[in-house]
């Protein structure tokens, strides 16, 4: 049988996400998010999207600040150490542009967990007596999301329930599967068919790409399949899952990409400091998203000095030479 | 005599450095510690390099017992994984956690209760429109539910000492027991999950800790240069002070050499 070839352009990838659609990624804050990606569709305009994300960073705050998104169901969002929170997340809770449904980091993870091994919930102990349980603070279903015309949230934010098996006390939490129409994961390395390869932390990738229904790969690099099957133990994905694949060196950027390049924490910083206000974002996406018409020309305009300064020593995996500190 | 192990005089170093020191003299050897980005890093990476050079920390993102060249800036960091014992990721990393494995979890918040319930989520207003939305939960309840001691570090100002958080992101000692909401002890929240809690607060004006039958948090030693009444003027409930054992132990010259020159001589946390 022939195989269909997953090679694309971003354009073409970002085509295959439509408007309200539910929307994961890979990475963790500030690392390997798909910012490629990202720019892509906000210049395409989505609209309506639902965040769901075991944490949330600077891609979802782009994504946010462009009104791209409705709905962010996370347990964190911020920049760490280069922006303390998510400034546009903010903003469009308090002008009631975006709804937030806080759950917890394990709640998060759980959630993926079942939703990448196909079954309704999962249990948990984690964040017992925590406001986040607080049945009156049920975002979706305040706001009439849950009464099961969307089929990919669920009819309530959490269930409680007794130990059945070992009698054990105190309650178990259930937590309802994570359903994304979508993930777009940015990798190190790909296949020409899309086996995925992840170098360093896997973050919550596996759970992220195998709870959704379709999977946009960007990587720095794709490979040829019969190489990256040699050491098929370091490979994450196997090719059937994924049905993008698109190559985009510096394709994180300005998030960190272990063995590649590192967070660019000034560019970060910069925009979190821009960005407080709608008019600093709208300032800061038509300078950074709108007036380029590509990524590769968004790299030109960051420029080579800077990025060769934040390429990772093939040792360390981190670059040695960016200024960090004070 | 001075020495290298003598205690710097007041003067001599950061309020940053002082914080560092106390979180790591929170730390015994050989145990495995859960640690969020910041001060924690600093407090565990010195502490591994005096005290208890066998202690192990999870960072979670997803690597075990790293042993970094450099600090790291984000627990997502390349960084946090040189040296590592494994590296993988979410999943695996709050498995073990819930599995029972971990001694001691260093955590930040903004708001903090008398019965150490802690707020990251958002402040003022009402929950559905609020004065200040901050970042979410992340890990914190997690980690402060599942490990067996959590130790706090927070910035000491009298809003963020309150009678009651605005929002419990992360449980204390007398939590809500959901989905009724009535106010029980963690003990009996918890049931068979219960392993511990909060046991220390440390702040940039003191050290506070909890007292084992009332879980109310008490004061225990009071930062040099730092009155005991200048603590209870930022904070906002009635503090109980009758047990405070004097000053915070400043840190050692040995102390100060390795933060600034060995383990943050970027001056990634510490500054310039």
């Amino acid at each position: 049988m022939a195989k269909k070839d997953k090679r694309m352009s971003i354009q073409e990838a970002v085509q295959l996400i439509n408007d309200g659609d539910m929307i994961t990624f890979s990475g963790f804050t500030i690392w390997r998010r798909p910012m490629a990606i990202v720019y892509e569709m906000v210049r395409q305009r989505k609209k309506n999207l639902h965040l769901i994300e075991v944490n949330s960073g600077t891609h979802g705050e782009v994504l946010i600040g462009a009104g791209c998104v409705k709905v962010l169901e996370t347990c964190w969002i911020g920049h760490e150490l280069y922006g303390k929170v998510g400034a546009n997340a903010a903003r469009k809770l308090k002008s009631g542009e975006l709804l937030i449904e806080d759950y917890s980091h394990v709640h998060m993870i759980m959630r993926f967990a079942a939703g990448a091994m196909g079954v309704p919930y999962l249990p948990t102990r984690a964040s017992l007596g925590t406001d986040i349980l607080n049945p009156q603070y049920d975002v979706l279903g305040k706001y009439g999301l849950r009464d099961g015309s969307n089929p990919r949230i669920p009819r309530r934010k959490f269930e409680f329930l007794a130990d059945p098996f070992f009698g054990e006390q105190g309650d178990i939490i259930h937590v309802p599967a994570a359903r994304p129409n979508v993930c777009i994961a940015h990798v190190q390395q790909v296949g020409d068919e899309g086996t995925v390869r992840v170098f360093g932390q896997r973050y919550s990738d596996a759970e992220a790409i195998k709870a959704a229904d379709k999977v946009i790969v960007v990587a720095e690099e794709i490979v040829p399949e019969e190489v990256i099957r040699q050491e098929p133990t370091a490979n994450l994905i196997p090719h059937y899952l994924v049905d993008a694949v698109i190559e985009q060196p510096w394709g994180a950027h300005p998030t960190g990409c272990f063995g590649y390049y590192e967070v660019d924490g000034q560019f970060i910083r910069d925009f979190y400091n821009k960005t407080r206000t709608q008019e600093g974002f709208d300032a800061w996406a038509e300078e950074w998203i709108l007036k380029v018409n590509s990524f590769d020309e968004y790299l030109y305009k960051i420029g080579f000095r800077r990025l060769d300064t934040l390429r990772a020593n093939s040792s360390y995996k981190y670059s040695t030479r960016v200024k960090r500190g004070a | 005599m001075r020495n290298n192990h003598s205690p710097a005089q007041p003067g001599e170093y950061k309020l940053i450095e002082l914080l560092a020191v106390a979180g790591a003299r929170e730390i015994q050897d050989g145990e495995v510690v859960f640690a969020g980005t910041g001060l924690p890093m600093l407090a565990v990476t010195l502490a591994q390099k005096t005290g208890a050079p066998r202690a192990s920390i999870i960072y979670e993102a997803g690597s075990m017992d790293g042993r970094p060249a450099h600090l790291p800036s984000s627990v997502g960091d390349a960084r946090c994984e040189y040296r590592a014992s494994v590296s993988s990721g979410l999943f695996d990393v709050f498995g073990q956690l819930q599995r029972g494995v971990v001694d001691l979890a260093f955590l930040g918040g903004a708001e903090i209760d008398r019965y150490g319930n802690v707020n990251t989520t958002a402040i003022g207003g009402d929950y559905y429109h609020p004065a200040v939305r901050l970042t979410g939960s992340g890990g914190n309840p997690d980690i402060n539910s599942l490990a067996r001691r959590t130790v706090f570090i927070m910035v000491q100002e009298k809003r963020r000492f309150k009678e009651q958080v605005d929002y419990v992101t992360s449980p204390g000692w007398r939590v809500k027991k959901w989905p009724g909401g009535e106010w029980v002890t963690r003990r009996e929240a918890f049931g068979s999950a219960f392993r511990g809690g909060p046991v220390a607060v440390i702040t940039s004006m003191a050290v506070f800790r909890f007292d084992e039958e009332t879980g109310e948090m008490y004061l225990d030693t009071v930062h040099p240069g730092v009155t005991v009444e200048d603590v209870e003027n930022n904070v906002g409930f009635d503090l109980d002070v009758s047990r405070c054992r004097g000053e915070t132990p400043p840190p050692t010259y040995h102390e100060l050499y390795l933060l600034r020159n060995v383990i943050d001589p970027e001056g990634l946390f510490l500054g310039r």
